[in-house]
C-alpha cells in the first residue's frame, strides 16, 4: 500500500545550548508548556494533517525520547500499517555510522522509506515549537507542481543574516539560496521544514553520499545542488507561531508567550489542533487555601499552597506555603520549599528546592519577555539547600548545598 | 509459572445501586459516575485489579451503559487491552431472558460459559459504588492463607443515611470467620459495614451460580452466603484504607468535598495509580482576576473567577467576576461573568448564564442536570 506523504522528522539534536537541560535527554524530549515535550508538536502536526506514517532520526540520549515515543499512540500513530518509528543509526553489512549530517541521517534509512513507498517526503524539525497544517503545504507543493518545497517565515530585515534565506521570484519559486550571509537578499527564512518528491530526493541523497567533499547537510549540500540543476523549487509562505528553542531564553520566552495566546500568537488551547502528549496519569491539582495565582498555567498532580505569579508548573509540581515562584518555568516533579523564591528562570524535573533557598531574580526593569536578559537554569535532579543561592545568571547541574551561593 | 500476577480474574457490576442515585445514572450507569476531578468511580476498582497484576476482567453492566463503553473502550487506559484475557463488557444477554438482571446471581449466570472457559484459579468479585485503592493482591493472600471458601472485604463505617434499606453488615468471630450477614442494617455508628467484594475459587463460584440458578435464587449474599454460613466458611477481610461511598446525591457531594480534607488525596491516591480515559486537555490556566482557594481542578479548566472549596472536572469554565463556593462541577460546565453559584452539583455539559443567583445548602446541594442551561 503506498502512502501519499510520509514524514521524517530529524531529532538527533543534543541542543548543547540548553546545557542542564540537555545533559540527560535530547533537545526534543525538553519539556514545554505545562505538560508537553517539543516533539509532541511535530507529532501532533502530523495527526492533525493525516499523516499517519512518522520516522523520528535520533542519536543523542535517545532512552527518555524513545520511552517517550513507545509505540505512539498517545498520538494515534499506534498504526498496522505505519505509525510512529523511531530509527537510531544501525550497523550495517558494511560497517556502521553515526548520522554524518541531516541529508545522511535520512540517506541511511533509505529502506525505511522505500517501504511505504511514498510520493512525497516531508522533512520536519524535531526540536520546533510550531503549529502547522502540513496538508495545505503538500497542497501548495503540488499546485506548483514542485519537486522541493520548503517552508519559510518572514523575518524582519535587521535580523535576516542570522537565517538561511530564499530568494524567490514572484510566484514564490526559488532563483537563489543564501546560507547567514552579510548582505542579504531576501527576508525568507528558512524553516528547515521540507517536502520532497521522493524520487527526487533519494536521487540526490544517493549523489550527495557518493561526494567525498560533502557534509551531507540539506541546507549546505542538498538544496545547492537541486539550485544548480534548475529543479522546480518554490518557498511556501507560513505565518503562524515558529520557534526554535535553541537557547534557555528562547525555552524561557516560548513558555511565557504560551501565557499569552493572544498577543503571541500560540495558542494551545485550539480545540480543533490539538497538541497530544503522553499522560502522566496523576489526580487532580489541587490548590490550598493560602495560594494565590496568578496568569499562570498548572498541571495534573500539583500541589499549590504558595504563590504563583506568570509561571508555568508541569505535572507533580509542588510549592509549600510561603513559597514564591515568579516568571518561572518549573518542570514535573519539582518541590519548592516553604519560603523559597524562584524568579525569571526554568527548573527542570525532580529538583528539590529547600526551604528559604532563592533561585534567579526578577530583572530591575521588571519582566519583559520580549527582552528576557538572564534566566536562571536549574538541572534535572539537582537540590538546592536550605537558604542556598542560585544567581540570576547561574546555570546549575549539581547539588548546591546550604546557604552556599552560586552565580 | 513466574509470579507477576495474582491468579484471579476480575468481576465487576457496574450498575449496582443504580437507584440511589437517579440523578446521576439518569444517562449512565453507577460505574461511569464522574468523581474527584477526573475520575468515574469504576476506575477505582479496575486500577486496583489492574495494578494488582489482573489483566482479566469481566464488567457486566444491565443498562444505560453507552457512557461507561465510551469510557472503558478497549481499556487500554488500564493497560487492559491484551490477547490473552484484558477487558470485556458484558451487556445483558437479550434472548436468553427478556428481563434485565434483578441480582449478582442472574448476572452471572448469564457469564456462567465464560466463567468455565478461564483459567485462573480465583474470581474477584466487585461493584463499582466505591472509590478506593485497593490492594487486591493482599485480599488474594489473606484467601489462599485462611483456606476460606470466600472472602468477604468490609471496613468500619457508619452506615450511610442513603444505603439504610440497601446494605449489608456482618459479624465474625475471633479467627474472622462470618457467623452473620445482616441484610438492611440500619443501627448507628460504625458498622463491619460490607464492601461487596468477594473472593471465590472460579471452580466453587460455578458450582454455586449453577445450583442457584436452578432453584430460582436471585441474590448472591442473601440467598447464598447469608443462608449457608455453616456449610461455607465466609472470611471477613477489614479494609482499612480510603473508602469512599456513594449512597446518594448527599453523600456523592459530601466525598467529592471531603477530598478537600488534608491527606485525603494522599489516601486515596497515594498508595498506587489510579487511571482513567485521557483527553488531552491543556493545563489548566488561571487568569489575571482569579481566585482559588481550597479546590481541586483538573486540566483543561480556565479560571478568571473565584473558586473556593469546590471540585472541578476537566474543561470547566468560570468567567471574570462569577464566585463559585462548596461545588462540584463536572466536566465542561462553563459558569458566565458575576454569577453567584453555591452549594451546586453540575453535570456534564451545564452552562449558567451571566448574572445568576444559584445556592443550595450543606445538607441539600442543588443539582442541575446533563447538558441543562440555568
Amino acid at each position: 500500500m503506498a502512502k501519499e506523504m510520509i514524514a521524517m522528522i530529524l531529532a538527533g539534536g543534543q541542543g548543547s545550548r540548553l546545557y542542564a537541560l540537555t545533559q540527560k535527554l535530547a533537545k526534543p524530549a525538553v519539556p514545554f508548556g505545562g505538560k508537553y515535550r517539543i516533539i509532541d508538536f511535530p507529532l501532533s502536526n502530523c495527526v492533525n494533517s493525516d499523516i499517519d506514517t512518522v520516522g523520528i532520526l535520533t542519536q543523542y540520549q535517545p532512552l527518555v525520547l524513545n520511552e517517550y515515543i513507545g509505540n505512539g499512540q498517545p498520538w494515534d500513530l499506534d498504526r498496522l500499517h505505519g505509525g510512529v518509528h523511531v530509527l537510531p543509526p544501525y550497523q550495517q553489512a558494511s560497517g556502521s555510522d553515526w548520522y554524518k549530517g541531516t541529508a545522511n541521517a535520512i540517506y541511511q534509512n533509505i529502506s525505511f522509506i522505500d517501504r511505504y513507498d511514498p510520493k512525497y517526503v516531508i522533512i520536519l524539525s524535531g526540536d520546533q515549537i510550531c503549529k502547522q497544517d502540513y496538508s495545505d503545504f503538500l497542497r501548495f507543493h503540488k499546485e506548483k507542481n514542485a519537486e522541493f518545497s520548503v517552508a519559510v517565515m518572514e523575518v524582519p530585515w535587521s535580523e535576516a543574516s542570522r537565517f538561511g534565506l530564499m530568494v524567490t521570484d514572484e510566484d514564490d519559486r526559488i532563483n537563489a539560496f543564501q546560507e547567514k550571509p552579510k548582505e542579504p537578499k531576501s527576508n525568507l527564512a528558512s524553516m528547515g521544514i521540507y517536502i520532497f518528491n521522493w524520487d527526487i530526493l533519494k536521487k540526490y541523497l544517493t549523489e550527495d553520499e557518493a561526494d567525498p567533499n560533502s557534509e551531507n547537510d540539506f541546507g549546505k549540500n542538498v538544496i545547492p545542488n537541486l539550485l544548480k540543476d534548475g529543479r522546480r523549487m518554490y518557498a511556501y509562505h507560513f505565518s503562524g507561531y515558529w520557534k526554535d528553542v535553541g537557547t534557555i531564553s528562547s525555552l524561557w520566552q516560548a513558555n511565557m508567550e504560551v501565557l499569552d495566546p493572544k498577543h503571541s500568537g500560540i495558542n494551545l488551547f485550539d480545540e480543533n489542533w490539538k497538541i497530544y502528549s503522553r499522560n502522566t496519569g496523576r489526580p487532580c491539582q489541587q490548590i490550598g487555601s493560602d495560594a494565590t495565582i496568578v496568569n499562570s498555567m498548572i498541571s495534573e498532580g500539583c500541589k499549590v499552597n504558595g504563590t504563583v505569579n506568570n509561571s508555568i508548573l508541569f505535572p507533580g509540581a509542588v510549592v509549600e506555603k510561603g513559597a514564591t515562584v515568579e516568571a518561572a518555568v518549573v518542570m514535573g516533579g519539582t518541590v519548592i520549599k516553604a519560603g523559597a523564591s524562584v524568579k525569571h528562570c526554568i527548573v527542570a524535573e525532580n529538583v528539590t528546592i529547600e526551604e528559604g533557598a532563592t533561585v534567579g531574580a526578577m530583572p530591575e526593569g521588571g519582566l519583559n519577555i520580549a527582552e528576557p536578559g538572564d534566566v536562571a537554569t536549574v538541572g534535572s535532579g539537582v537540590v538546592i539547600g536550605k537558604g542556598a543561592t542560585v544567581g540570576p545568571k547561574a546555570m546549575v547541574s549539581s547539588d548546591v548545598k546550604d546557604g552556599e551561593e552560586q552565580w | 509459572m513466574v509470579n507477576n500476577n495474582v491468579n484471579a480474574l476480575g468481576v465487576i457490576f457496574a450498575n449496582t445501586y443504580d437507584n440511589l442515585v437517579p440523578e446521576l445514572v439518569a444517562e449512565r450507569s453507577m460505574g461511569s459516575i464522574p468523581f474527584g476531578g477526573r475520575y468515574r468511580l469504576i476506575d477505582f476498582t479496575l486500577s486496583s485489579m489492574a495494578n494488582a497484576g489482573i489483566d482479566n476482567v469481566s464488567v457486566i453492566v444491565r443498562k444505560n451503559y453507552h457512557s461507561l463503553m465510551d469510557h472503558l473502550g478497549a481499556g487500554r487506559e488500564w493497560d487492559l487491552t491484551r490477547k490473552r484475557g484484558g477487558l470485556n463488557i458484558v451487556p445483558p444477554f437479550a434472548e436468553r431472558s427478556v428481563k434485565l438482571y434483578s441480582g449478582r446471581v442472574d448476572a452471572l449466570d448469564s457469564i456462567l460459559n465464560w466463567l468455565e472457559a478461564q483459567k485462573e484459579r480465583y474470581v474477584i468479585l466487585s461493584d463499582s459504588y466505591i472509590a478506593m485503592n485497593f490492594d487486591f493482591g493482599k485480599l488474594v493472600d489473606a484467601h489462599v492463607k485462611s483456606g476460606a471458601d470466600v472472602t468477604m472485604v468490609y471496613n468500619r463505617a457508619p452506615i450511610p443515611e442513603g444505603a439504610r434499606s440497601d446494605n449489608y453488615t456482618i459479624r465474625m468471630d475471633e479467627e474472622g470467620r462470618v457467623t452473620e450477614i445482616l441484610s438492611n442494617d440500619y443501627r448507628m455508628g460504625e458498622q463491619n459495614l460490607a464492601m461487596n467484594i468477594y473472593i471465590i475459587e472460579r471452580e466453587s463460584l460455578i458450582h454455586l451460580i449453577h445450583d442457584a440458578s436452578v432453584r430460582g435464587l436471585v441474590y448472591f449474599e442473601r440467598d447464598i452466603l447469608a443462608r449457608n454460613l455453616k456449610l461455607l466458611n465466609v472470611q471477613a477481610f477489614k479494609f482499612d484504607g480510603y473508602v469512599a461511598r456513594v449512597s446518594d446525591m448527599k453523600s456523592y457531594f459530601d466525598e467529592n468535598m471531603r477530598l478537600l480534607k488534608d491527606g485525603s488525596m494522599e489516601a486515596l491516591f497515594g498508595p498506587a495509580p489510579i487511571y482513567t480515559k485521557i483527553r488531552d486537555d491543556n493545563p489548566t490556566r488561571y487568569l489575571e482576576g482569579s481566585s482559588v482557594k481550597n479546590s481541586l481542578l483538573a486540566d483543561g479548566c480556565v479560571i478568571e473567577g473565584t473558586v473556593e472549596n469546590c471540585v472541578l472536572f476537566r474543561g470547566c469554565k468560570v468567567k471574570k467576576g462569577a464566585v463559585v463556593k462548596n461545588c462540584v462541577l463536572m466536566q465542561d460546565t462553563v459558569v458566565e461573568p458575576n454569577c453567584n453559584v453555591e452549594y451546586v452539583v453540575t453535570d456534564k455539559n451545564v452552562h449558567i448564564t451571566e448574572d445568576k443567583k444559584l445556592a443550595g445548602t450543606d445538607t441539600f446541594p442543588v443539582f442541575v442536570a446533563k447538558n441543562h442551561s440555568v
